[in-house]
C-alpha cells in the first residue's frame, strides 16, 4: 500500500547510502591563490559580487555567502601578536562545513536542506521557499538567502553543495580538483583524517606548536554539531579564523526554551481560571 | 583590535523584515485573546462569560492579516505550502508553520459560532456554525493558541544570534507579552459597553498578572543576556525598548489598573482602556525593537564569541 502510495504521489526512493565524503583544507600548504574560488564560480555559475576593495590584506571577498561558497581568508600577523615568527601570513580557504548535526537542516521547515548518500549537507532549490531560518541558525555564518529580486535563483538558500552534480558522476569537486597545492583535499572521510592526523605530527614535528585539527569527532568544536566533514588544519588558534571555540546547535536548549514558555502559559491560565473563577 | 578574523561577523545577520515583528505581534494578541475569553467562558460567572464572545472576535480579527504576513516574508511566497509538506516540530518554523494552520479556522469557528448563538449568523452558515463543539474548540484552541503565543520567542532563540540566543527566556518574555496583549484586547472591546465593573476588575486583574510576569521575565532575560543585551538597551532601539516596550507597556499599565482597581463606572472604562492601549502598542515595541536590535547583535563579533566560547555554557 505503501509503495502503491508513493508511485502515486511520485515519490522517489532515497539513493542508498555512500561512504562519507569530504574536504580536508590544510591551511599550511594554502598559497592564497583564490584558484578555488574561482573554480568554484564557475562549475555552480554563480554570479560574481562586484569589485568592492576591503582593504583587509588581499581578501577582497570579505564572507561566504548565497553565491560565495568558497572563500580565502588572508591573516597577516606580526611578532607582536604572538606568532613566534617576524611575520607571517595565514591563508585559508573556508567554505561550508557540513556538520554532522547541522544546525541548517535542523532548522529547515520544509525539509529543503537534506543530508545527501554522501553524507554532505545540500539545499533542494525546488523545495526551499525562501522561510530564512537556516541563515541565522548556521553557527558559521555560512548559508544565506539570495535577494528577492535578484537575477540568481531568487529568493532561495544558497551553500556548498559539495559539488553534488561532480559527485554523482565520480568527479572529485571544483574546488578541491582546481587546488595547486593540496591545500583542499577531497574523499573518503576516514582516509583524510588519517591524513590530517599525519600532516599534524610532521608540522608539529617541526615546531608548529600552534598547528590544531578543528571538525574532527574528538575536537571539543564537535561537542555539539558533531564532526564536519569539511574540516581544517589550522595554524593558530580557531578564533583567529572566526571559528567558534564550540559551535553551537540551537536544538540542544531547546526544550529548557519552550520549558519557560510553557510555564508561563500555564501560570497565566491559573491565574485567570483563579480570577474568574473567584466570584462575588 | 578585533579578537577574530579583522571584525567581521560570525554568523550571518537575519534577511527577516518587519512583517515577522508585526505577525509575532498579531498572533500573540489573538492567542492571548483566545485563551483569555475561554477562561471566562470556562470559569467565569454570567457576566464574566459575555466579554468572552468579543475575545473570540478580537482573536479571529487578528488572525486575518497573520498568515499573509508570513507569506510575505518568504523569500519565495509562491511556495508557502511548502511547509506543510513534511511535520517536523523540531524545526519551530515548521512547528509555528502548523499551529498557525490549525488555529486559525478554529478561532473562526468558534467565532462564528458566538455569532451565531447571538443571533448575528443567520441561515445556513449560522446553522453550521451551532454545530461547532464549543467546550472542545475551547480547550483545543486554548492549547493552540498558547503554542502560538509560545512558540515564536523559541523560534528567534534558535539560532546562533546573540541577543536571541544567549538568554533561555525569550520564549516566555514573548509568551508573556503575548498573554499581556491578548488579555488587554479583550479588556478594550469590553470596556465598551454594558460589561459589569466587577467583570472589568477581574480582567485588569489578569492583565495586571500578566504584565508583572512578562516584567519579571524581561528582568531575567536582561541579566542572563548580560553585555550581549547591549544593542538593546543602548544605541538606535533603546528608546522603543525602555520608553515603548517598559515604560508605556508594563510599568505604565501596572500603575493605571492599581488606580483603576478602586475606581467604578466611566473611570474605571476609561483607565482601563487606557492601560490596555499602552499594553498592546508596548507589546509591538518589545517584539519590533528585540526582533531589530537580534540584526545588529549578529554582527557583533565578540558577543558570538562569547555565546560560542568553550568555557561556562
Ligand atoms: S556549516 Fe552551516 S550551512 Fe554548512 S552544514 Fe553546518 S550549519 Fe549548515
Ligand atoms: S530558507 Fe530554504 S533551506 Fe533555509 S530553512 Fe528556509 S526552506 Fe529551508
Amino acid at each position: 500500500m505503501i509503495d502503491a502510495y508513493r508511485r502515486m504521489m511520485n515519490i522517489e526512493q532515497p539513493p542508498a547510502p555512500k561512504a562519507a565524503r569530504g574536504f580536508f583544507t590544510d591551511t599550511s600548504l594554502c598559497i592564497g591563490c583564490k584558484a578555488c574560488e574561482v573554480a568554484c564560480k564557475q562549475w555552480n555559475q554563480l554570479p560574481a559580487d562586484g569589485f568592492a576593495m576591503t582593504g583587509n590584506s588581499y581578501d577582497n571577498t570579505g564572507h561566504l555567502g548565497a553565491t560565495t561558497w568558497r572563500h580565502v581568508q588572508f591573516i597577516e600577523q606580526a611578532k607582536a601578536n604572538g606568532s613566534g615568527q617576524d611575520q607571517r601570513w595565514l591563508m585559508m580557504s573556508d567554505v561550508c562545513k557540513h556538520c554532522a548535526n547541522a544546525a541548517c537542516l535542523e532548522a529547515c521547515p520544509t525539509g529543503a536542506l537534506v543530508r545527501t548518500e554522501y553524507g554532505t549537507v545540500y539545499v533542494q532549490q525546488d523545495i526551499c521557499n525562501g522561510c530564512g531560518f537556516c541563515v541565522p541558525a548556521c553557527p558559521f555564518g555560512v548559508i544565506d538567502r539570495t535577494p528577492k529580486t535578484g537575477h540568481f535563483e531568487a529568493g532561495t538558500a544558497h551553500k556548498c553543495t559539495l559539488c553534488y552534480d561532480r559527485l554523482k558522476d565520480d568527479m572529485t569537486p571544483a574546488c578541491a580538483k582546481s587546488c595547486p597545492t593540496a591545500s583542499i583535499q577531497f574523499g573518503e572521510i576516514d582516509e583524510l583524517r588519517a591524513n590530517a592526523r599525519r600532516r599534524l605530527g610532521e608540522l608539529q614535528a617541526r615546531g608548529e606548536s600552534k598547528a590544531r585539527l578543528y571538525g574532527m569527532p574528538d575536537g571539543q568544536e564537535a561537542a555539539e554539531v558533531g564532526p564536519l566533514h569539511a574540516f581544517f588544519l589550522l595554524l593558530d588558534e580557531p578564533k583567529t579564523y572566526n571559528l567558534p571555540e564550540v559551535p553551537r546547535l540551537p536544538r540542544k536548549t531547546m526544550a529548557e526554551r519552550y520549558g519557560w514558555s510553557a510555564a508561563v502559559g500555564i501560570g497565566f491560565a491559573l491565574v485567570g481560571a483563579l480570577v474568574f473563577g473567584r466570584r462575588g | 583590535m578585533a579578537e577574530g578574523y579583522y571584525d567581521y561577523p560570525v554568523v550571518k545577520r537575519p534577511v527577516w523584515t518587519w512583517e515577522v515583528p508585526a505577525y509575532f505581534w498579531l498572533g500573540g494578541m489573538a492567542a492571548g485573546a483566545y485563551v483569555t475569553a475561554s477562561l471566562a467562558q470556562n470559569f467565569g460567572s454570567a457576566d464574566d462569560r459575555r466579554v468572552a464572545g468579543g475575545g473570540y472576535y478580537v482573536a479571529a480579527a487578528a488572525l486575518v492579516p497573520c498568515a499573509p504576513l508570513l507569506v510575505a516574508d518568504l523569500g519565495r511566497p509562491d511556495r508557502f505550502h511548502h511547509m506543510l509538506r513534511i511535520f517536523k516540530p523540531l524545526s519551530p518554523m515548521n512547528l509555528g508553520a502548523w499551529t498557525l494552520t490549525s488555529f486559525t479556522p478554529l478561532a473562526f469557528a468558534r467565532a462564528a459560532s458566538h455569532a451565531a448563538s447571538t443571533g448575528l449568523l443567520r441561515g445556513p452558515l449560522g446553522a453550521l456554525a451551532r454545530l461547532v463543539p464549543t467546550r472542545l474548540a475551547e480547550l483545543a484552541g486554548g492549547v493552540l493558541g498558547l503554542t502560538l503565543a509560545g512558540y515564536s520567542g523559541v523560534l528567534l532563540a534558535a539560532t546562533n544570534v546573540p541577543l536571541w540566543a544567549r538568554s533561555k527566556l525569550l520564549g516566555g518574555l514573548f509568551m508573556a507579552s503575548a498573554l499581556a496583549s491578548g488579555s488587554a484586547a479583550v479588556t478594550l472591546q469590553a470596556g465598551r459597553g454594558g460589561v459589569p465593573d466587577a467583570t472589568l476588575h477581574r480582567l485588569t486583574t489578569i492583565e495586571s498578572a500578566a504584565s508583572a510576569g512578562e516584567m519579571a521575565i524581561l528582568t531575567g532575560y536582561l541579566v542572563q543576556s548580560g553585555k550581549t543585551a547591549r544593542p538593546l538597551t543602548t544605541g538606535r532601539f533603546s528608546a522603543p525598548f525602555w520608553l515603548g516596550a517598559v515604560g508605556a507597556g508594563m510599568l505604565l499599565p501596572l500603575l493605571l489598573h492599581r488606580v483603576a482597581g478602586r475606581r467604578h463606572g466611566r473611570a474605571l472604562r476609561s483607565l482601563s482602556s487606557a492601560a490596555a492601549l499602552c499594553t498592546i502598542a508596548g507589546s509591538l515595541a518589545l517584539r519590533w525593537s528585540i526582533f531589530e536590535a537580534g540584526k545588529v547583535s549578529s554582527e557583533d563579533q565578540a558577543a558570538s564569541f562569547e555565546l560560542s566560547g568553550g568555557a561556562g555554557r
